[in-house]
């Protein structure tokens, strides 16, 4: 599902350079439930961003279905976050001011879906996360697990091959934590292959598997084990530096 | 994707409504301005009687003072009028299908009724064909016929305006009215749709609105009228009414209507003899210069748009432009304000171009709607300054007014402003990367 070979990310500043990826390398299979642990400024973040098409990098090779999405053009890289990919945000990054059903809109729009299939798909999207009674609330109305929900369903609505989600229970509780984690074991269950950074170590446990990244390379790799979700990465591998 | 982006841009304007009525309203003032000024021109521009008007040719010849030219710095320059002797003379012509000689004086009128008190009013004379040949259309009777002319009856045409004033509206064809010191019988009431923006009949005069009482040209002599129009000589014309009506003088602007081109040059030839032979009889000493021109060449030759209203319209271009930069920072910084949304949006599969035309469409809906709103300002703008072009005969200049090419060129200005302003904020929001903004939330 998702190939990255040595890829290396430099930020630069006047005075700085930062290198957040070095010699980073990573295989993630079809169906796979894959966490990523480090700590602060070790390279999580930028390797989503990475991995979302929301940012480049300097040389490597970064293979997605396959396909060398390095040299893609920003409409086609932006197809491919709309269609392939689906992205849950720490911080909900809900529109504030569109209701739940106008926020699950939003990618459908870019893709230039029918009203009818888009209101069907935001509509099971919504049922799936247990917010059909909430289409018209603005995120303002909602917990903060709720809109985390909607988050899900906007990304669930797209019918994406992956998820990136960056500490998606970063901002919840540990009920609300359990609900999120339950959800997204579900939404793997249908082989939906999940890569989540976080620093819940209960959350990386439920994982297939475990990564953990510092100084922007993957440093430690826990062996495939059996998860909640019951389902085993099937191309697993990864580089140890 | 475009009703979208209007149902966006919709939402983001009810989010900040002080920014956006100031946005509005600066995009307002600019259209309303220059939609003003432009609308003026256009007016002043436009063909006045479409289809005819090259078939109208008004005429001039070089009777000036052998020693200099009518403008003495231009040797080609020639009188914009021509005597009363001359035009009888081309009058004898048989080529133009129609012709008349025409010139405005000022009388007293005496209405009939106790209720208004006389006024002195502008009046037009001109001979029968000047009606048909300014397709000048009748709500009741007619004008008068070649006999009116040669008798000369006492007849008058007035318009719908002037009807009204004497006669509270109706027709009033057959009733009488008093000018000067003789009655008159009104023979046809111009239809109240005829209100020219101004007298294209008189370009010397200058674009002021069309009078409201039209007279037979023939009573001229009779009644010893004399023109309040302009009148140029270079010769002392005498004493006597009679003396003034042969004298070198020029105060008549004379019309012929020419079917073709044959035609109009058989008319320069029967101008340029005439002219020759005035010359054996000591007149015209100047070279020959016969001057034959369409109505739109005439317009165009005497610089009939005036010169302020020429300037005001670029002007008011400028003006637009400058309140649609000022607007470039405003909508700068309220597009910079949403980075966050626009980084979800496009980590959610926005590209760039997709949310280029997402502000741009919002920069539109202001322009749009201010345009609208300055339209409507221009529509009362206008309404004022036809009424401070009113002449003393009540009529105001009418046709200052947007019409529909003035409507599409006041949306297509909308469109230009709020793209002139929303170009460089769209650009710039597009052109944030997404990954550094969606960290920092």
């Amino acid at each position: 599902m998702l190939e990255m070979k040595h890829l290396k990310k430099i930020y630069r500043t006047e005075s700085i350079e930062t290198h957040a990826l070095e010699d980073f390398s990573l295989i993630v299979g079809g169906g796979e439930v894959v966490s990523v642990t480090g700590p602060s400024g070790s390279g999580k973040t930028t390797f989503l961003n990475v991995a979302d098409l929301l940012d480049t990098f300097e040389s490597g090779t970064y293979l997605l279905n396959g396909m060398d999405v390095s040299r893609l053009s920003d409409r086609e890289m932006s197809q491919i976050r709309n269609r392939t990919i689906g992205f849950v945000f720490q911080s909900f990054n809900l529109i504030p001011d569109l209701s739940v059903f106008d926020n699950v809109d939003v990618p459908l729009r870019y893709r230039g879906l029918p009203a009818a299939e888009r209101k069907r798909r935001i509509e099971g999207a919504l049922e799936q996360v247990g917010l059909s009674a909430r289409t018209r609330h603005l995120p303002s109305q909602l917990s903060g697990g709720q809109q985390q929900r909607v988050a899900i369903a906007r990304v669930l609505a797209g019918e994406p091959k992956l998820i990136l989600a960056d500490e998606p229970t970063g901002n919840l509780d540990s009920v609300m934590t359990r609900e999120i984690m339950d959800l997204l074991e579900r939404i793997n269950d249908s082989g939906t292959t999940i890569v989540m950074v976080t620093h819940s170590p209960e959350c990386a446990e439920r994982a297939h598997r475990q990564l953990h990244v510092f100084d922007g390379r993957i440093v430690d790799v826990e062996r495939p084990r059996v998860t909640l979700a019951g389902t085993g990465g099937s191309g697993f591998a990864a580089t140890l530096n | 994707m475009l009703s979208y982006y209007v149902q966006t841009a919709l939402r983001s304007l009810r989010r900040t409504p002080i920014l956006t009525a100031v946005l509005i309203g600066a995009i307002a003032l600019g259209i309303c301005i220059s939609t003003t000024f432009i609308a003026l021109r256009h007016v002043f521009e436009r063909d006045p009687l479409p289809g005819k008007s090259q078939s109208l040719f008004y005429v001039r010849l070089d009777n000036w003072d052998a020693a200099r030219a009518y403008v003495a710095e231009d040797p080609k320059s020639l009188p914009p009028q021509i005597t009363y002797k001359d035009m009888r003379a081309l009058m004898r012509s048989t080529i133009p299908v129609r012709q008349t000689g025409t010139f405005v004086s000022r009388m007293f009128v005496f209405p009939q009724s106790a209720k208004v008190r006389p006024f002195r009013e502008p009046i037009r004379l001109v001979f029968s064909d000047f009606f048909p040949m300014f397709d000048i259309p009748f709500q009741y009777g007619s004008g008068w016929d070649k006999a009116a002319d040669a008798k000369p009856e006492q007849l008058i045409v007035i318009d719908a305006a002037m009807n009204q004033k004497l006669f509270g509206g109706g027709n009033s064809v057959g009733k009488t009215v008093r000018i000067a010191d003789r009655n008159f019988k009104v023979g046809g009431v111009i239809s109240p749709d005829w209100r020219p923006s101004y007298r294209y009949y008189d370009v010397v005069q200058g674009p002021v609105p069309a009078e409201s009482i039209f007279m037979p040209f023939n009573l001229t002599p009779v009644m010893q009228i004399q023109t309040s129009g302009n009148s140029d000589g270079w010769k002392d014309y005498g004493n006597t009414p009679e003396d003034f009506l042969n004298s070198e003088q020029t105060w008549i602007q004379f019309w012929v209507q020419l079917p073709d081109g044959a035609k109009v040059q058989a008319y320069r030839d029967y101008a340029a003899n005439y002219v020759q032979d005035e010359k054996k009889h000591g007149r015209f000493q100047r070279p020959l210069h016969v001057e034959i021109n369409s109505m739109p060449e005439l317009l165009e030759a005497f610089g009939f748009v005036p010169k302020t209203v020429k300037v005001m319209s670029l002007v008011s271009l400028l003006f637009l432009v400058v309140c649609s930069l000022n607007l470039v920072g405003l909508l700068l910084g309220k597009f910079l304000a949403r980075v966050p949304e626009v980084s979800v949006r496009r980590a959610l599969g926005a590209s760039k171009v997709q949310v280029f035309w997402q502000h741009v469409v919002e920069c539109e809906v202001i322009g749009i709607i201010g345009g609208a709103l300055g339209m409507l300002l221009s529509v009362a703008m206008l309404s004022v300054i036809a009424k401070v072009l009113q002449q003393g005969n009540g009529n105001s200049v009418t046709g200052v007014s947007l019409d529909l090419e003035m409507v599409a060129v006041s949306i297509f200005l909308s469109l230009v402003a709020g793209l002139m302003a929303g170009v460089y904020p769209a650009w710039r929001i597009c052109s944030v990367p997404p990954a550094m903004q969606l960290k920092l939330q």
